[in-house]
């Protein structure tokens, strides 16, 4: 086989199978974690920070409306369950 | 509006990340990719099919996966609590369409495999100086058998999707994924210890760059990345529906599933080139590929018997996942729309998919029509209309912020939107003005009358849902009023 074909050969396992089964063993993981948190203190946050200043965000530019208060309801969910719980699924900045 | 009924969910993690792999892991990825990768420019058609990937059919496939999760309903229910009750909810309604009319054919293909996983275990490929051709010619050309396979495969799915879910779809999926993994694997392996195998991975992945300045190299890229991942057609949103609030999306139903069907395209490529080339086979794509070609090349090599056993169930797996997740859609959808217990809406859905597939089953010049008009026109249609729904009209930064990001491995940022509102739906424009324009001198009539039927349908739907919501509603009022 070429040396050309060869990495193109080994690039392609590294982008589809190490991809593949990077995010299947990650995401596992995750579940794994996700799973302990809610069998220990009943739920978790279901925002990351970033996605939390994205609602903030989208709050700030749409105050009216029932979109806005379904995404006020989100962030009150957020931050009890932050206030509430221990332990974070999230990495957040201060905790 | 709709209320949202109570509904299954997925058991597992693993198994609805399998479930989805297996719903877009099909015949395309085992009788196509190794030949198109081949054909396009080896290296640089894998780069283009890999930046696509990552362009159209990962953000796609979270937007769609987000949506069926936020709305929790399937096609048609979908549809009604983004555009209201009013016509436009017939949009749902032509992708269904396609859906089944995807099944209807797609359920003879089902069929072959079955019927050459039962000779691989029968051991007909082993024999002495047995022709592969010949047994492919006189299967093709019996319309008995083929109507009877195809009515086998739709028993097959009709019995498995009465388990529901979480008891049939998933349960399966977990073991099925699984061993065709292992059963590409190992042919692989016995493939390229062949004399001659490593010519099939030479024609595969030698890159020729200039094939990425080709207009041609993209276009099959963006087919196979398009066709392969299912985009746009109801079964990412379908089984989204089914995923818990808090489940993540991006990781699994975007990154993982895109990613993970390509590399089983890739295992394909492993384990289909290198017996080609080491038996000296002309590399071809399609049934010939798989129900000749290979199954001849099984026959000549010791432990035949175990590699085409292991190809031919793989080849059955593979296909019979993606039929439960086609076919899962229109269950999903009219168990919802007519309030029915599940097991009428199986049998309800695979009754007409199996009436509807016999004339493909009969007649392979049926089947490539329908091919033909759903794989230039129809599912482009669909993944239009599904990206434009979610961009536009439901808002890609209201879903980013309310679905996708709930719960992520992985954090999404706003580009996302720009590709479902822009990106998706234009290369869908796109690609149906080329086929349009490709076709229209070498199949004019196929090409016209195909278009014409799609562009009858889209009015005659909206005609119809508006009629029904408006029934519908007629029906509450009128029903307050008697109580």
């Amino acid at each position: 086989m070429s040396t050309s074909a060869i990495v193109v050969m080994v690039a392609s396992i590294i982008a589809l199978w190490g991809v593949a089964i990077l995010a299947l063993v990650y995401s596992m993981r995750q579940e794994d974690r996700k799973l302990v948190l809610l069998q220990e203190q009943g739920d978790f946050e279901p925002f990351s920070p970033a996605a939390q200043r994205d609602i903030e965000d989208w709050i700030r530019r749409h105050p009216e409306g029932q979109d806005a208060d379904e995404m006020r309801e989100l962030l009150d969910a957020q931050q009890r369950s932050l206030q509430r719980n221990s332990r974070q699924f999230y990495l957040w900045p201060d905790a | 509006m709709t209320t949202t009924i109570a509904r299954e969910q997925w058991g597992s993690r693993f198994g609805y990340l399998m479930a989805v792999i297996g719903a877009m892991v099909g015949a395309g990825n085992i009788w196509r990719m190794p030949y198109v990768t081949g054909e396009n420019g080896g290296g640089a058609f894998l780069i283009a099919y890999f930046v696509l990937l990552y362009l159209i059919a990962v953000p796609g496939l979270m937007g769609e996966t987000s949506l069926g999760r936020y709305t929790r309903q399937g096609l048609i229910g979908t549809f009604r609590r983004i555009y209201g009750n009013n016509r436009l909810v017939g949009l749902g309604l032509v992708i269904l369409i396609f859906n089944i009319v995807l099944m209807s054919y797609y359920s003879s293909i089902v069929g072959w495999s079955i019927y050459y996983a039962y000779h691989a275990l029968i051991g007909t490929f082993t024999q002495t100086a047995f022709d592969t051709a010949a047994l492919w010619q006189s299967f093709s050309q019996n319309t008995a058998l083929n109507v009877g396979m195809h009515s086998i495969a739709m028993l097959m799915v009709t019995g498995i999707l009465l388990f529901g879910i979480k008891g049939g779809i998933e349960r399966l999926a977990k073991w099925m994924m699984p061993t065709l993994t292992v059963a590409l694997i190992a042919i692989a392996i016995r493939g390229l210890t062949l004399p001659g195998a490593l010519a099939g991975l030479e024609f595969s992945f030698s890159p020729n760059w200039e094939y990425l300045a080709r207009g041609e190299t993209w276009l099959a890229a963006l087919g196979q990345a398009l066709f392969s991942t299912g985009l746009g057609w109801g079964i990412a949103l379908t089984y989204g529906s089914y995923l818990g609030r808090n489940d993540d999306i991006p990781l699994g139903g975007g990154v993982f599933t895109a990613i993970g069907n390509t590399s089983f395209g890739l295992l394909a490529v492993f384990a289909v080139f290198p017996i080609v080339f080491a038996f000296g086979i002309s590399p071809t794509s399609g049934p010939e590929l798989a129900f000749v070609a290979l199954a001849s090349a099984f026959g000549s090599m010791t432990g035949g018997y175990v590699w085409a056993l292991l190809f031919f169930m793989g080849f059955f797996f593979a296909n019979l996942t993606t039929a439960l997740a086609i076919t899962e859609v229109g269950v999903t959808t009219y168990r919802e729309e007519r309030k029915t217990p599940r097991t009428r809406a199986v049998l309800a859905i695979c009754g007409l998919i199996w009436l509807l597939g016999i004339p493909s089953a009969m007649n392979a010049d049926i089947l490539g029509y329908l091919d033909f008009v759903l794989g230039n026109w129809g599912l482009p249609l669909a993944t239009f209309i599904i990206m434009v729904t979610i961009g536009w009209k439901f808002d890609a930064n209201r879903l980013r912020v309310l679905s996708l990001n709930r719960g992520a491995d992985l954090y999404v940022p706003s580009i996302w939107e720009a590709t479902v509102r822009y990106q998706i739906p234009l290369i869908m424009l796109g690609i149906m003005a080329y086929f349009l324009y490709s076709n229209l001198g070498d199949a004019p009539l196929k090409t016209v009358s195909g278009l014409v039927v799609l562009t009858l349908m889209i009015p005659l739907c909206m005609a119809i849902m508006g009629r029904y919501e408006e029934r519908q509603a007629t029906g509450k009022v009128v029903g307050g009023q008697v109580s």
